[in-house]
C-alpha cells in the first residue's frame, strides 16, 4: 500500500480545495501550539527561577511573545485568547473536514456507475452488479478517512513538523540536534518492521480471512441444515474454527502492532531524552529555565503529525482497496465497443425483421441459448418467442435491441443487415427504432417502490405509447392478475394492428394464443454445436 | 423523522456483551496495561517539569537523578504498554466474539424452522458477521479506553489534589465536563447520521443499482443521463447528511479543546499565584501547571468510543432481532417430543402457501400416500418454493393446512419427518463425503459412492484429486452448477425422512440431471418414501402420480 495513490490523487480535483483548507486550519492550530507553548514559558519561568530572569530565554523568539507576558494578567489574558482562538480553529477544522472527501467519493462512486453502464448487458448477467453496488456505497465510503484525516496530516507531517524543528533550533540548538537525529528513525524503523514482518502477516491475514469465511460458511447453511434435521452438530465446530481464527488473527495483530510500538517508543522516548539532557543543562547552567519550559512543551508537537499520519493510515486501508477495485473495474471494457459499424441504422417501418442463425453463448460458455434461431416477424404481426426457461428468449430479444453482440448470425430489416457478432449499425439511431420491456423492468430509483405489477404497466404503456416500430416485449403479462392481462394482450393487439412489429417472449397461454406466429426457441450445449460450425467454416 | 426518534438499544448491547461470556480478569488486565501506558504520558509530563523545575535551582546532579531515571522509564513504558495494551483488548475482544458467535449459532440452531428458513432472505447473513465483529469491537474501542479514560482522569485528579486542591477541583470539572459534554453531542452526531445517512445510503444504493441493472433499458428509452443525474442527486443527499452529522461532532471536539484550554489557564495561574503565596515549592507547581497538556489525551478518545458504543448497539439490535430472545422462543421452537417419522399418508387440504406481505398461493389439495410422487408445476415466481415450505412444516400455512398421518405439520416435522432440499440449498466448504453426511451423520463411504453412483457423479468425484475427500470451495464455487444439482440430489437421497421434498431449479437441469432425479426418485418410492417434487420441466411428469399446478 503507497502512502499516496497517484491515481486517487488525480481525481481529488474540486477536494483539493478542502483539503488544503482542512490542512491550513491545522497549520493555523500548530502555529497556536507553539505561541501557546512559548506564553508557558514566560508565564511560569519568572516563579521558578531561583534568581530574577535578566535575559531573554526565547531568544529569537522573542518577538513573537514579548516578555511583558511574564506577568500573570498579561500573560494569562494571552493564554485565554489563544485558548479561545484554538477552540475556535478545532471547531471549524472539524465542521468542515468531510467536504474533503465526500465529493471525491461521490465522484468516484458516479464514474464507476456510469462505466459499468456502458459495459453491457453481457456483462451484467455475470451477476456482479449487487458487489459492485455495495462496493460503491460501503466500499468508498471507507475512503473518507483517507482525505478527511490522513491527507491532510500527511500534509501537515510536511509543513509543521519543520517549523516546529526551526523553533526549538532556535531556542536550543543541542534538543534540536536530538530532535533531528531521532525524527528520521521513526519512518526508518517503521519501514523495517514492516518489511520484516511483511510475509508473517499477509500468511496470518490470509488464514485469518479463510477461517472467517468458514464459520460464516455455516451459519449461511444453517436453513440447508434445519431443512435436512442436521442443525445442532455445528456448533462445536463454529466454536472450533472461531478459536482457530483467534490465534491467526492474534498472530498478525502481535507483528502489526510491532509498528507501533516503534513508532510511540521513538517519539515518547526522544522527548524524555531532551527533558533529561536539559535537566542536566540546567544544573550546569549552560541553558535558562525559561528556554527549558519552551522546550519542554514543544517536543511532543514536533512528533504529533508524524504519529498521527501512522495512525490514520492503518484507518485509511479498507477504503484504499476498496479504491483500487474501484479503479480495476474503470479498465475493464465492453467488446461490443469494438465492432465495426453498418453504416446508418435503416427505417424498420413496415419492413420485415428477419432473424437468421443466431446464437449467443450464456455466461459461463457452456450452452448457446438460443441456439441457431432464424425467425421472420412481419410488421403488423405479433411473433411470439416460446420455450422452455433458459434456453435463450430473452437473450434473443435483448440481441435484437443491438446491445447484445450475438455470437453468430445476423439480424436484418428486410435486405438491409442490421447486426452481425461482429458489426452494427449506429446503436443509437436503431434504438430509436425499437421498444423493449425486460422481466422485472427498471423505472428509476422511484420505480423501486412499486410493486412489480405496477412497474410492469408502467412499462408496457410507456412502450405501447413509444410509437416505435419495433416492439419486443418479455413475459408482459407476468406479475399481472387476470384482468390486467386481458387488457395488455388487447393493447399488444392494436399496437399490431396500428402496423408495429411485436417480438413477444413468453410462455402464458393467453398471450399464445393471441399470436399471428409462433417461433421455437431452444438452446444447445456448446461442444454439440461448434463440430457443425466447423463444418460451415470448412465450406 | 427526526433524529431524536432513534432509540439506541442499550438493552440489546448489555446483553450482546453479557453474550460474549467476558470476564472481569482480561477486561481489567488491558484496562491496567492502557492505564500504564496514558499514565506514563501524564507522568513523564509531571515528572520532567518537576525535572526542569528542580535543577533551575542549581541542585546537585544526585538530588536529580532519580527523577531523569523516572523520566526516562516513562518513556520506554508509553509504548511497551500501549502494546501490551492493544494485544489484552483484541484478544478479549476476540475471545467474547467466538463465544458469541457459538452463542448466536446454537440460538438460531434452536429457534424454530420459520426464523432459520426466513435466513434464506437478503443479505441476512452477510450482514452478521459484520453485526457480531461490532460487538466485539464495543470492548477494544469503546469499554476499555473508557476505562482507561475514568482511570488516567482519576490519576491526573489525585496527583493535582495533592499538591494544590483548589486546582484539582478545577482539573476534575474540566476533565468531567470535557468526557460528559462531547459524549453527548456524540451520540447526537451518531443519531443524525444513523438516520439522514442510513435514508441517503439507501437512495444511493438503489439509484445506483437502477443506473447499473436498467443500463439496457436506459440506453433504450434514452434515459441514461437521467439514471445518471437520479444518482448525483443521491449522492448530493448522501453529501447534505454528512453535513448535518458534522455539525454536533464539531461542536463536541471544540469543547474538548475549550475544556482542556480552560483547565490549562486556570492550573498555569493557580500554579504562579500559589508559588509567590509561598504555598508551594516551584518545582511542584510545575507539576500542576503543566499536567493539563497530558492530562487531556486519555478523555480525547471519548467521541470515538461513545460513536462506537452507538454502532455496537445497532448492530446488537439487528442480532437480537434476528434471533428471538430466551424465554420468547417457547411459540417458535423445536418441541421436544419428536412426530413420528414411519411411513404416513401427506394430505393437502387447500393449502395456500405466502411469506408474509406476499400474495398467496392458491389453493392445493392432494393427498399422497407413501411411496407417492407428486409434482408441482407453475411458472418462475408463483410461490412454489413458498409452498414445498409450508408443506415442510417451516412457513405457517397462508390457508387450509397440510398433515401428515393425520396431525397438523409443524415446525417439529422439518427436517425429521420432512426432509426439504431446496433450489439454493447449500453447498459447505467442506469434503464432499461431508457434504454427504449433512444429510445423515453415520453415511459410510460405501454408501456415498453408492449413492454418487445412483445420481451418475461417481465418475466426476473419482476424477477429484482427493476423491471423497476433495474440499470444495466455499459455497461449493469449485463446482458446476449441474454437478452442484446431483450432489444436493445425492445428499437428499441419503436423508432419513419418510417425506422428501426436492425443489428443482429452472436452469441447470441438464440431460444428466434429468436422468438423475429420475432415478432418484425410483430408489426413494421404492424405500415405500413419499416424494414431493417441484419442477420446471414438464418431460420430467410422467415419474409423478399426481400433477398439481398453481398457475391461475
Amino acid at each position: 500500500m503507497r502512502p499516496l495513490d497517484p491515481r486517487l490523487v488525480r481525481r481529488i480535483g474540486p477536494a483539493r480545495r478542502h483539503i488544503i483548507v482542512t490542512a491550513g486550519l491545522g497549520f493555523l492550530t500548530a502555529l497556536l501550539i507553539l505561541v501557546q507553548a512559548l506564553l508557558i514559558a514566560r508565564l511560569l519561568a519568572p516563579v521558578l527561577s531561583p534568581t530574577p530572569l535578566t535575559d531573554d530565554g526565547l531568544r529569537w523568539w522573542g518577538g513573537v511573545v514579548p516578555e511583558s507576558a511574564r506577568t500573570l494578567a498579561t500573560g494569562l489574558t494571552a493564554l485565554a485568547v489563544i485558548v479561545a482562538l484554538r477552540t475556535a480553529l478545532t471547531w471549524l477544522q472539524e465542521r468542515l473536514a468531510h467536504r474533503a472527501g465526500v465529493q471525491v467519493v461521490s465522484q468516484l462512486r458516479e464514474m464507476v456507475v456510469a462505466h459499468v453502464a456502458t459495459l453491457g448487458p453481457r456483462w451484467a448477467a455475470g451477476g456482479r452488479t449487487a458487489d459492485i453496488a455495495t462496493l460503491v456505497t460501503r466500499g468508498l465510503d471507507d475512503l473518507l478517512p483517507y482525505f478527511v484525516r490522513y491527507l491532510p496530516q500527511l500534509a501537515l507531517a510536511v509543513t509543521v513538523t519543520p517549523v516546529m524543528m526551526v523553533v526549538v533550533l532556535g531556542l536550543d540548538w543541542l534538543s534540536a540536534v536530538i530532535v533531528i537525529a531521532t525524527l528520521p528513525l521513526v519512518p526508518v524503523f517503521m519501514v523495517l518492521v514492516g518489511l520484516l514482518t511483511q510475509e508473517r502477516s499477509a500468511r496470518h491475514l490470509e488464514a485469518m480471512q479463510r477461517l472467517g469465511t468458514r464459520t460464516l460458511d455455516l451459519i449461511e447453511g444453517l436453513p440447508t441444515l434445519k431443512a435436512l434435521g442436521r442443525e445442532r452438530g455445528p456448533a462445536a465446530r463454529v466454536r472450533e474454527l472461531g478459536d482457530a481464527q483467534r490465534r491467526a488473527t492474534m498472530g498478525s495483530l502481535r507483528i502489526a502492532f510491532l509498528s507501533g510500538m516503534v513508532l510511540e517508543l521513538l517519539t515518547t522516548l526522544a522527548v524524555a531524552i531532551v527533558a533529561v539532557t536539559m535537566g542536566f543543562r540546567l544544573i550546569a547552567g549552560d541553558i535558562g529555565i525559561e528556554t527549558a519550559l519552551a522546550v519542554l512543551v514543544l517536543a511532543p508537537e514536533v512528533y504529533l503529525p508524524v504519529r498521527n499520519v501512522g495512525t490514520h493510515f492503518h484507518a485509511s486501508a479498507d477504503g484504499l482497496a476498496a479504491a483500487d477495485a474501484a479503479f480495476t473495474l474503470l479498465d475493464e471494457s465492453d467488446p461490443t465497443h469494438v465492432r465495426a459499424s453498418l453504416g446508418e441504422a435503416p427505417d424498420p417501418r413496415g419492413r420485415e425483421l428477419r432473424v437468421d442463425g443466431l446464437s449467443v453463448a450464456t455466461p459461463d460458455g457452456a450452452r448457446l441459448a438460443p441456439a441457431a434461431l432464424s425467425f421472420t416477424a412481419a410488421p403488423g404481426a405479433i411473433t411470439v418467442l416460446r420455450g422452455p426457461n433458459g434456453e435463450g428468449k430473452s437473450t434473443a430479444l435483448l440481441a435484437l435491441t443491438g446491445l447484445l453482440a450475438p455470437d453468430e448470425g445476423t439480424v436484418a430489416v428486410g435486405d438491409t443487415p442490421v447486426l452481425r457478432d461482429d458489426a452494427a449499425v449506429a446503436l443509437d439511431g436503431w434504438l430509436a427504432h425499437v421498444a423493449w420491456v425486460p422481466q422485472r423492468p427498471d423505472l428509476g430509483p422511484a420505480g423501486r417502490t412499486l410493486s412489480l405489477g405496477q412497474r410492469q404497466r408502467r412499462a408496457l404503456s410507456r412502450a405501447f405509447d413509444s410509437g416505435r416500430a419495433i416492439v419486443l416485449l418479455d413475459e408482459p403479462t407476468s406479475h399481472l392478475d387476470r384482468e390486467s392481462r386481458a387488457e395488455v394482450i388487447a393493447a399488444i393487439r392494436s399496437l399490431a394492428d396500428s402496423g408495429a412489429t411485436v417480438v413477444v417472449a413468453t410462455h402464458e397461454p393467453e398471450v399464445v394464443a393471441a399470436a399471428d406466429a409462433m417461433v421455437e426457441v431452444t438452446g444447445a450445449l456448446t461442444s454439440t454445436v461448434e463440430p457443425a460450425n466447423t463444418g460451415e467454416d470448412a465450406s | 423523522m427526526s433524529a431524536g426518534d432513534v432509540r439506541v438499544d442499550w438493552r440489546a448491547l448489555r446483553e450482546a456483551v453479557r453474550d460474549t461470556g467476558l470476564r472481569a480478569w482480561p477486561l481489567t488486565r488491558a484496562v491496567l496495561a492502557g492505564t500504564v501506558a496514558l499514565g506514563s504520558a501524564v507522568g513523564l509530563s509531571a515528572v520532567a517539569a518537576w525535572l526542569i523545575a528542580k535543577a533551575a535551582q542549581m541542585p546537585s546532579p544526585a538530588d536529580v537523578a532519580l527523577a531523569a531515571t523516572i523520566v526516562r522509564t516513562f518513556g520506554v513504558s508509553r509504548g511497551l504498554f500501549r502494546y501490551l495494551e492493544r494485544l489484552a483488548s483484541h484478544d478479549a475482544a476476540l475471545r467474547g466474539v467466538v463465544t458469541l458467535r457459538e452463542r448466536v449459532y446454537d440460538r438460531l440452531a434452536g429457534s424454530g424452522a420459520r426464523t432459520v428458513m426466513g435466513l434464506r432472505r437478503g443479505d441476512i447473513v452477510a450482514r452478521m458477521g459484520g453485526d457480531l465483529d461490532a460487538v466485539g469491537d464495543v470492548v477494544v474501542r469503546a469499554l476499555i479506553p473508557l476505562g482507561v479514560a475514568v482511570t488516567v482522569s482519576a490519576i491526573s485528579i489525585a496527583i493535582v489534589a495533592v499538591l494544590l486542591p483548589l486546582a484539582g477541583v478545577v482539573l476534575a470539572a474540566c476533565l468531567l465536563a470535557a468526557g460528559l459534554v462531547p459524549a453527548v453531542l456524540t451520540l447526537r452526531s451518531a443519531r443524525i447520521a444513523a438516520v439522514e445517512g442510513t435514508k441517503a445510503r439507501a437512495e444511493v444504493t438503489a439509484a445506483a443499482l437502477s443506473a447499473m441493472d436498467g443500463a439496457t433499458e436506459h440506453r433504450v428509452w434514452g434515459t441514461s443521463s437521467a439514471a445518471a443525474r437520479a444518482l448525483r442527486d443521491a449522492d448530493a443527499d448522501a453529501e447534505h447528511a454528512h453535513e448535518l452529522a458534522a455539525r454536533p461532532a464539531a461542536w463536541a471536539v471544540g469543547a474538548q479543546s475549550l475544556f482542556s484550554g480552560i483547565a490549562l489557564v486556570a492550573l498555569v495561574g493557580l500554579g504562579v499565584l500559589a508559588v509567590r503565596a509561598g504555598d508551594l515549592e516551584g518545582p511542584l507547581a510545575a507539576i500542576v501547571a503543566l499536567l493539563p497538556l497530558a492530562a487531556f489525551e486519555a478523555v480525547g478518545a471519548v467521541p470515538t468510543a461513545v460513536m462506537q458504543l452507538f454502532r455496537s448497539a445497532t448492530a446488537a439490535h439487528r442480532l437480537r432481532s434476528l434471533t428471538p430472545a430466551e424465554g420468547e422462543a417457547t411459540a417458535d421452537a423445536t418441541p421436544a417430543s419428536s412426530p413420528s417419522t414411519s411411513p404416513a399418508t401427506l394430505e393437502l387440504r387447500d393449502l395456500r402457501a405466502a411469506w408474509p406481505g406476499m400474495t398467496p398461493t392458491r389453493p392445493v389439495t392432494a393427498t399422497v400416500p407413501p411411496g407417492g410422487v407428486l409434482a408441482i408445476v407453475g411458472r418462475s415466481g408463483i410461490g412454489k418454493t413458498t409452498l414445498l415450505t409450508t408443506i415442510a412444516g417451516a412457513l405457517e400455512p397462508a390457508g387450509g393446512a397440510a398433515l401428515l398421518g393425520g396431525a397438523v405439520v409443524t415446525p417439529a416435522h422439518t427436517g425429521h419427518a420432512i426432509a426439504m432440499t431446496a433450489e439454493d440449498a447449500h453447498v459447505f466448504g467442506t469434503t464432499v463425503l461431508e457434504n454427504l453426511r449433512v444429510a445423515r451423520g453415520s453415511v459410510t463411504e460405501d454408501e456415498a459412492w453408492d449413492v454418487l453412483e445412483l445420481v451418475g457423479l461417481a465418475p466426476w468425484v473419482r476424477s477429484l484429486p482427493a476423491g471423497l475427500d476433495t474440499e470444495l470451495g466455499a459455497d461449493g464455487r469449485s463446482v458446476s452448477g449441474g454437478e452442484r444439482r446431483r450432489l444436493l440430489l445425492a445428499r437428499t437421497a441419503l436423508a432419513p425422512a419418510p417425506v422428501l421434498l426436492v425443489d428443482e431449479p429452472a436452469e441447470h437441469l441438464d440431460a444428466a440431471g434429468a436422468l438423475a432425479l429420475r432415478a432418484l426418485v425410483s430408489r426413494v418410492r421404492g424405500e415405500g418414501r413419499t416424494v414431493v417434487l417441484v419442477t420446471h420441466d414438464l418431460a420430467l411428469l410422467d415419474i409423478a402420480d399426481q400433477v398439481v399446478s398453481l398457475d391461475g
